[in-house]
C-alpha cells in the first residue's frame, strides 16, 4: 500500500460541494498542482480546524496528503493568506469574482503544474479588491485566461487572407474558426459577430498590458458591448454551454440592480 | 445482507437512503422496528406519511407550516413590523430556541449562489419584495449566515430594501459567549471589533 505524502502549497478556493453530514469537497486552484480537489472532512460540523478559511475565492495555503496523484487529497489544514473582504463587502465585485471563479475552474485542467492560472486569477482577485468591477477587468481576464489555456483567438490578423490587422474599420469574428475574417473575405455565417478595430486593439492591449497597468485602459461603450458579446459567444462555443454564474449575473440584471 | 427475509431486506434498504446512514446502523434500526410493537411502529408509519400529507410551506413567510399560515404567522402577539429574514427553517428555529425575538420571519430557501446558478429567482426574494410592499414594515433584521453566500444575499436584500425607506438591520458577528479571543479566528476577530457597540 502506497504512504501518503505530504504537500504544502498555495491554494484559492474554487468550489465547494457538501459530501455526507459534516464533510466538504473542495475544488482548488493552486500554482503547483493546477486544480486540486480535497476533502475536508468535519470541514462544516467543525469551525475549528478550517477557521472560516473554506470560502469561494479565500487565498490559502493548504496542507494536504494523498496515495496517488489522481486520490482525492485529504485537506489536513489551512492559513487564511487573503479572503478579499474588499471584494465579500460588495454585491458587484462579489458577483465578478464569481465569475472569475468559474471561468478558473473550466479552463485550469487537473493536477497538472499552472502557475500561470494561479497568478492570473489571484491578480485580478486582487484589482478587484482594491478597484471597481469594471467591464474592462472582465474582459481582460477572459482574453489572458484563453491565452493561456491555449484558447487564444486570432485577434491580429484575417484568418482566411491572413492581412494583418489595420486595413480595415471593421472585421467579423468567428467563434467556430476561432478568429478574425476580414470585410472582403466575410463569409455568409451567421456566427459571424461585427467587431470594431478600436475595440479588436483594445482587446490585444489588455491582453500584453503588464497587469498593474490594466486600470488606465477604460473601454468605450461600444468597445464594451462588442468585446462581451465576442468573448461570450467564443466562450459558450468552447465550452458548449452557458456558465452558472453568468445565468444568475443575468437574473440581477433583470432586477435593475 | 444475505439472511434476512425480504421485508426486512426492504426495510434496511429504504433507511439506509437517509442522511448518515449506512447499511449496518440501517440494519440495527431496522431490527429495532422488528422489535417494537406493532402499535409503535404503526405511530412511526403514520407520522411520517403525516408529514408528508400535511406539511407545506406558510402562505406568508415560508416557513414549515401544518396548514395554510404557520403557528408564528398565525400568533396575534407578534410584532409584524419586524422581519427577520433566514435562509432556512432550521435558522428560524435555532432563532426561536433564544427567545429574545418577537417578530415575524421570512424563509428564502437558500442563499445566493452564482457558482451553483442559485440566483433571487430560486429564493423567496420576490414574495419578500411583495410581502414588504403591502404591509406595514418598520424593520428588517437580515439574520442569513456570515459565510460569503449569505452576506451576497445580505447585501442584494439592503440594495432591494433600503430604495423602500425600511430600516435594514443586520446580526451582529463577533466572538461566541463564552468563548475565549486567543483561540478566535482572524476575521471573526476582525468583525468583532467592526460590530463593537458602545457600553
Amino acid at each position: 500500500m502506497n504512504a501518503r505524502t505530504q504537500y504544502r502549497t498555495e491554494a484559492i478556493v474554487l468550489r465547494l460541494l457538501d459530501y455526507g453530514e459534516s464533510d466538504l469537497i473542495v475544488t482548488f486552484c493552486t500554482a503547483e498542482f493546477g486544480k486540486l480537489r480535497g476533502i475536508a472532512k468535519g470541514a462544516r460540523r467543525s469551525r475549528k480546524r478550517f477557521a472560516n478559511a473554506l470560502e469561494p475565492f479565500s487565498r490559502l495555503q493548504i496542507l494536504f496528503s494523498r496515495r496517488r496523484p489522481e486520490s482525492l487529497a485529504l485537506i489536513e489544514s489551512c492559513d487564511v493568506l487573503s479572503h478579499f473582504p474588499g471584494i465579500r463587502a460588495n454585491l458587484e465585485k462579489t458577483f465578478t469574482a464569481s465569475y472569475l471563479i468559474d471561468l478558473t475552474d473550466q479552463f485550469t485542467p487537473d493536477d497538472k503544474n499552472n502557475e500561470g492560472l494561479f497568478q492570473l486569477l489571484n491578480d485580478f482577485l486582487r484589482l478587484l479588491e482594491g478597484g471597481p468591477a469594471t467591464e474592462g477587468l472582465l474582459r481582460f481576464f477572459e482574453i489572458r485566461l484563453l491565452k493561456l489555456s491555449g484558447y487564444d483567438p486570432v485577434l491580429d490578423h484575417c484568418l482566411v487572407c491572413k492581412t494583418p490587422l489595420g486595413n480595415e474599420k471593421a472585421y467579423h469574428f468567428n467563434s467556430g474558426d476561432g478568429g478574425l475574417i476580414c470585410t472582403a473575405c466575410r463569409p455568409d455565417s451567421p456566427d459571424a459577430l461585427p467587431v470594431s478595430l478600436g475595440t479588436i486593439r483594445m482587446l490585444l492591449m489588455g491582453r500584453e498590458m503588464e497587469i498593474d497597468r490594466l486600470g488606465r485602459l477604460f473601454l468605450s461603450e461600444q468597445s464594451a458591448e462588442e468585446s462581451r458579446r465576442l468573448l461570450a459567444h467564443f466562450i459558450r462555443h468552447l465550452l458548449g454551454r452557458e456558465l452558472k454564474s453568468v445565468h444568475v449575473l443575468n437574473e440581477i440584471r433583470r432586477l435593475g440592480i | 445482507m444475505s439472511g434476512y427475509a425480504l421485508p426486512i431486506k426492504r426495510l434496511i434498504k429504504e433507511l439506509s437512503r437517509f442522511p448518515g446512514i449506512g447499511e449496518r446502523t440501517a440494519a440495527r434500526l431496522a431490527n429495532h422496528i422488528l422489535r417494537a410493537s406493532e402499535e409503535d411502529a404503526r405511530r412511526l408509519a403514520e407520522s411520517i406519511l403525516d408529514v408528508k400529507r400535511k406539511i407545506r410551506f406558510c402562505s406568508v413567510c415560508f416557513n414549515l407550516a401544518e396548514g395554510e399560515i404557520c403557528e408564528i404567522c398565525a400568533d396575534t402577539a407578534r410584532n409584524r413590523s419586524v422581519i427577520c429574514i433566514v435562509e432556512e427553517p432550521d435558522s428560524l428555529i435555532a432563532l426561536e430556541g433564544s427567545g429574545e425575538y418577537q417578530g415575524v420571519y421570512h424563509v428564502l430557501h437558500g442563499a445566493l449562489s452564482p457558482l451553483d446558478g442559485i440566483g433571487p429567482e430560486q429564493l423567496r426574494i420576490r414574495e419578500l419584495l411583495d410581502r414588504v410592499a403591502g404591509n406595514v414594515v418598520e424593520e428588517v433584521i437580515v439574520a442569513t449566515n456570515p459565510s460569503v453566500a449569505g452576506e451576497t444575499t445580505a447585501l442584494l436584500l439592503v440594495k432591494l430594501l433600503k430604495e423602500r425607506g425600511i430600516k435594514m438591520t443586520r446580526i451582529a458577528l463577533g466572538v461566541p459567549v463564552g468563548g475565549d479571543l486567543k483561540y478566535t479566528d482572524r476575521m471573526t476577530l476582525a468583525k468583532c471589533l467592526e460590530f463593537r457597540r458602545g457600553v
